[in-house]
């Protein structure tokens, strides 16, 4: 890193710290300077944020919502918990009752205070526990119920007369696979089931709905086991009429566009 | 219209569920993509994501937006978050909250921004060379150093240096407001 008075002169050495790629006495340099440095400070604050932008290149993908009623359960929990010990001060705080009353009750309602405070501990905790495994029964019931919504648009995107299968079929040169695809345009309903070798690592296999007219629409990422079937459901935009269906292989993760080499493709007739 | 992140932030310090829920409705599915794509798990991602947003009720003071965007500062700590599990090192907890200051020229608050950013951002990066592209994944996604893309692509040390200095010197011109 070229540097005069300490200070990076190469701005990119900001960027290059916020990716994580540099690393040692370069590393070191940048973070031993800006912590004296105000100015240096805030380009580097300048790089996090450009650098923070990459995190929309990601495929885009939608938590369940089961993460959202998980999280508001827990601040739930959490905050009753809190509130908790709040109230075991006050049934403990006998003490002026001592003055009351003398010593002789106060030595029967401070012990009776602290075992009263002890059991609203006690029973405030089975509550929280109870209301924590009140939400997994929840969350469960909420995943059955997504698994009972998936199994019945399989069972309507089967039933749809208007439902085409489309087979698809590997390039010339690439290893035997196999796979199809049911779609209803109608719906945006699509259900792909295959078998496909496994990617490497750092691969994906990218299905693509390539319409009569305009771009291919990526219609899933996926990665496969081996020797495992490979079959899932995937909602695309109704009423996209495609003239075929095609399998690449892609970065991992899946592209905006199709990039790598075809593997599998099917038209429709 | 719908309220700043500033105004949301101050809601949560006052203890406002229903402003944590908003925070969350804006920024979870870009978090969750950027879990998912560093991860591939997407119960790990999950995990990652619940933990965050609690973590962001828990302590909403570390949060200044005087000093920065919530949406980058967000997008920091899930990413860190991420490649710590995926090389399987545990920060602290809490640690990341309180280190970085992001300074984001775009305002993230609406859907339609985001939309609009993500499409600029594939753009500046489908504009690169593919080795640069590539090198630039490397490290944001993997959490590589240059040494460690230079195992990886079997390329020489000094020519990932280059070419991912020229990557974020191309993306930082194209990226820019």
């Amino acid at each position: 890193m070229n540097q005069m008075n300490n200070h990076p002169t190469r701005e990119e050495d900001f960027d290059l710290y916020a990716l994580g790629a540099l690393e040692g006495d370069e590393k070191l340099a940048i973070e031993s300077h800006i912590s004296g440095c105000a100015n240096c400070a805030r380009k580097l604050a300048e790089a996090q944020g450009r650098i923070s932008l990459l995190a929309f290149a990601a495929p885009q993908s939608e938590p369940s919502p089961l993460v959202k009623e998980r999280l508001m359960a827990q601040i739930h929990a959490s905050r009753e918990s809190a509130a908790a010990p709040a109230r075991a001060p006050r049934a403990s705080g006998s003490a002026s009752v001592g003055g009351l009353f003398g010593r002789w009750w106060a030595a029967v309602l401070v012990p009776v205070g602290a075992a009263l405070a002890i059991a609203t501990i006690v029973l405030w905790n089975q509550k929280v526990q109870l209301d924590r495994q009140l939400a997994e029964m929840h969350a469960t019931i909420e995943q059955q119920q997504a698994q009972l919504d998936e199994a019945r648009d399989m069972a309507h995107l089967f039933e749809a007369k208007d439902t085409i299968t489309v087979a698809l079929a590997p390039k010339q040169g690439t290893p035997p696979s196999s796979a199809h695809v049911m779609y209803n345009a109608k719906m945006g309903m699509l259900m792909y089931d295959g078998k496909l070798d496994p990617t490497p690592a750092d691969k994906s296999y990218q299905l693509w709905l390539v319409p009569m007219s305009g771009d291919p629409i990526n219609a899933g990422v996926f990665n496969p086991v081996a020797g495992q079937p490979n079959h899932w459901m995937m909602k695309l935009p109704p009423g996209t009429l495609p003239k075929a269906f095609a399998i690449t292989l892609e970065p991992a993760g899946g592209m905006p566009h199709p990039t790598g080499p075809m593997v599998l493709v099917g038209a429709v007739s | 219209m719908s309220a700043s992140d500033q105004a949301l932030i101050e809601r949560i310090i006052a203890r406002d569920e229903s402003a944590l829920a908003a925070v969350y409705d804006r920024y979870a599915g870009m978090l969750s993509s950027v879990l998912n794509r560093i991860l591939r798990d997407s119960q790990a991602a999950e995990e990652i994501l619940q933990d965050i947003f609690f973590q962001l009720w828990r302590m909403p003071a570390q949060f200044d937006a005087s000093r920065g965007s919530l949406a980058g500062w967000l997008a920091v700590i899930a990413r860190h978050r991420a490649i710590s599990r995926l090389r399987r090192h545990n920060p602290a907890a809490g640690e990341e909250l309180l280190e970085n200051t992001i300074v984001l020229p775009f305002n993230l608050e609406s859907i339609v921004a985001q939309q609009q950013l993500l499409t600029r951002v594939k753009g500046a990066l489908d504009g690169l060379p593919k080795e640069q592209r590539a090198a630039v994944e490397f490290a944001y996604f993997e959490g590589m150093t240059h040494s460690e893309i230079a195992r990886r692509t079997g390329d020489p040390l000094g020519t990932v240096k280059t070419r991912l200095r020229s990557a974020v010197e191309t993306l930082k011109r194209n990226l820019h407001p």
